[in-house]
Formats: C-alpha cells, sequence, structure tokens
C-alpha cells in the first residue's frame, strides 16, 4: 500500500492511541484476550487499513464481553477477511 | 470540536440522562448535584450482575492458584509469552478473571453524555439548587478551578481514582499498573477545566468500584476451600440416592399387586419412622 492511503489507517491507530492515554487512565480496566483490545484495533489497522481494521476491533470489542471465555487472538488471525 | 463531533450522535442519551436527572431533581426532589449521585449509582446497579460474573470467576480461578503461578514463575522474563499462557490456561479451564471491556465503553457514552448536558446547565442555569453540602461547593456547573472546593473534590478525585485503579488493574503487570496509579495525576491540570458535577460523577463511581473491590476481596478467598469438598461431597450423596431407592422398591416389591395403593403405604411408613 502506498503511503498516502495508509493516512486513514494510522489515523485510527493514532486514534487509539489517544483513547489509550485518556479514557483507558480514567476508566481503568482489563481485557479478556491477549492482545488487548486497544493493541488488537492497532494491529489490525495497521494490517487491513482503516475500514477493515474499524469493522475487525469493532467485532473483537463485541467479542469482548461478560459471556466470551478469552483467550489468545491476534488481529493477523483474522478469518472474516480472506 | 469534540463534543460538536460527539454532540449530534449522542443527543438523544444526552436528552436522556437530562430527563433522567430532572425525575431525580423535580420528582424525588434531589438537589442537582445528588441527583448526578443518584444516576451514577443508577450506571453502577445496572453493572452489578457483570461484576457478580466477575466475583463467580474469580473465585472459580482460586482453584487452580497452583498451576496459575508455576506459569507465571516459567514465563517470568517473557510478558508476551506469559499472557498468551495464561489466557490459553484460562480458557482451557473455563475461568477468565479480567474483566471485559464492552461493559467498560458502556460508560463512555453516559460519562460525554454528562458532560454536555452541565454544559448546558452552565449557559442555561436549570432552576433549582446548584450548591453541594451547603456553601461548600457554590456551584456545580463551574469549572473546578472556579472555587477553591473544586480542588477539594480533585483530591479526593486522584485519591479515590488510584484505589479504584488499585482495584481495577489486578491482572495487569506492575509497570502498567504503576503508569496507570500515575496518568490520572498528570490530569489534574486538564480537569481543572471540568464541570464540578463531572467530578462528583467521577467520585461516586470510583468509591463505588472501591467498595465493590473491598466486597470482591472479602468473598474471593473464602470459597477456595469449598471447590474440591464439593467434588467429594457430590459421590456420597450418589450412593445414598441409589440406597434409598432400592430400598424403596424392596419395600413396594411385596406389594406389588396392590400397585394404587402403593404411595399411601410409603406414606404410612414414613409417618411411622417419623412417630
Amino acid at each position: 500500500m502506498s503511503v498516502v492511503l495508509r493516512v486513514p489507517a494510522y489515523l485510527g491507530v493514532g486514534l487509539v492511541y489517544l483513547y489509550r492515554y485518556t479514557l483507558g487512565v480514567l476508566f481503568p480496566g482489563g481485557c479478556k484476550y491477549h492482545p488487548s483490545c486497544s493493541q488488537y484495533a492497532i494491529d489490525a489497522l495497521r494490517e487491513y487499513g482503516l475500514v477493515k481494521g474499524v469493522i475487525l476491533a469493532g467485532w473483537r470489542l463485541l467479542r469482548c464481553n461478560p459471556w466470551s471465555l478469552g483467550g489468545v487472538d491476534y488481529a493477523h488471525q483474522q478469518r472474516l477477511f480472506k | 470540536m469534540i463534543p460538536l463531533i460527539l454532540g449530534s450522535p449522542l443527543t438523544p442519551l444526552e436528552n436522556l440522562l437530562r430527563n433522567v436527572l430532572e425525575w431525580f431533581h423535580g420528582t424525588i426532589g434531589l438537589p442537582w448535584a445528588w441527583a448526578i449521585v443518584a444516576v451514577t449509582i443508577c450506571v453502577r446497579l445496572l453493572m452489578v450482575p457483570l461484576a457478580v460474573k466477575q466475583i463467580h470467576s474469580m473465585q472459580a480461578m482460586q482453584a487452580h492458584m497452583p498451576e496459575m503461578k508455576a506459569i507465571q514463575q516459567r514465563y517470568k522474563n517473557d510478558k508476551q509469552k506469559r499472557n498468551e499462557e495464561l489466557m490459553k490456561f484460562y480458557r482451557d479451564n473455563n475461568v477468565n478473571p479480567a474483566a471485559p471491556c464492552l461493559p467498560l465503553l458502556v460508560q463512555f457514552p453516559v460519562f460525554i453524555a454528562l458532560y454536555l448536558v452541565l454544559r448546558q446547565f452552565s449557559r442555561h442555569p436549570p432552576g433549582g439548587d446548584l450548591s453541594w453540602f451547603g456553601s461548600l461547593v457554590p456551584d456545580i456547573t463551574a469549572h473546578a478551578n472556579a472555587h477553591w472546593s473544586g480542588y477539594l473534590l480533585l483530591a479526593i478525585y486522584v485519591g479515590s481514582q488510584l484505589a479504584s485503579t488499585y482495584f481495577m488493574s489486578t491482572t495487569m503487570d506492575k509497570t502498567q499498573r504503576t503508569m496507570m496509579m500515575i496518568l490520572p495525576i498528570a490530569f489534574v491540570p486538564v480537569l481543572v477545566n471540568f464541570p464540578v458535577g463531572l467530578v462528583i460523577y467521577w467520585v461516586t463511581t470510583n468509591l463505588w468500584t472501591v467498595g465493590q473491590g473491598l466486597i470482591t476481596r472479602r468473598l474471593v478467598p473464602k470459597k477456595a476451600p469449598p471447590a474440591p469438598k464439593r467434588s467429594s461431597r457430590t459421590p456420597p450423596k450418589e450412593e445414598a440416592q441409589p440406597k434409598d431407592d432400592g430400598a424403596a422398591p424392596a419395600a413396594s416389591a411385596e406389594s406389588k399387586p396392590a400397585a394404587p395403593a402403593q404411595p399411601r403405604r410409603v406414606k404410612r411408613k414414613k409417618k411411622k419412622a417419623r412417630r
């Protein structure tokens, strides 16, 4: 991907970092998965771009609910977009 | 800028929150500050079932403590591998003490909506008492730096935030935890420009977290021993039940021809035994 096309994804990554050091600090919590949801979002955005990355991160957040078991789940292991 | 972007999709929530606050203020008769406390308590009450679920998970985890410590020892120097192995272990054993992310996200819209409502209040002050504890906090819609009590509240906020982070970040590693404890202090210069009412929300929700954490701590170690006991208790019960069943058919086997009369005879026997 060219650098220009990557810009939206990096803006997304920037937003996740912004969340991490603002709301993430003010509302502390853990994550049921490894890597954590915010790290997963960063990985997914870097690897799959803004649109797919946001969908993957959103799906991960929905899975990170009280009824799920958690576990090891990397962005590159996703099966949504092949 | 941020309120402008978030303002439009959050307008329904802002209106809902405003209505709830107005209900607490108008119908119940609470001053605005206490109405905020009440709303905060309502949000946290809705989240109690999640906390209960987590407590159960923590209790179940107590039984696996030795194995978990072994994993932590084995991958002492490899944080990545340690987390991976721990998560695998949790999954295999059907326990996970870590809090999920989704319920956390539910709190953000409420928080931002409260910010928007308070901003609206400071522009168009609603009727009624806007102070808290008499003249101690004169106006909850004013910025925290407008009155000395704002700084007092911020100090309480920092304390409660540190305490709640301490309870919430039990699954984090030490460096991450230390960072999470230091950052809230670095935020104080920013928070000074937030409405006092929002600080009230924060203090309330943090104190709730601390209370919940203290209760969790009390509950968790207690349940550790019964876990193996339960498994040993169940087999005798199963053994005892067939015995009872075995005795009953033996008694009724004699009276097999008189099938309809069976229940009555059993009842009589029981009564005799009791007498």
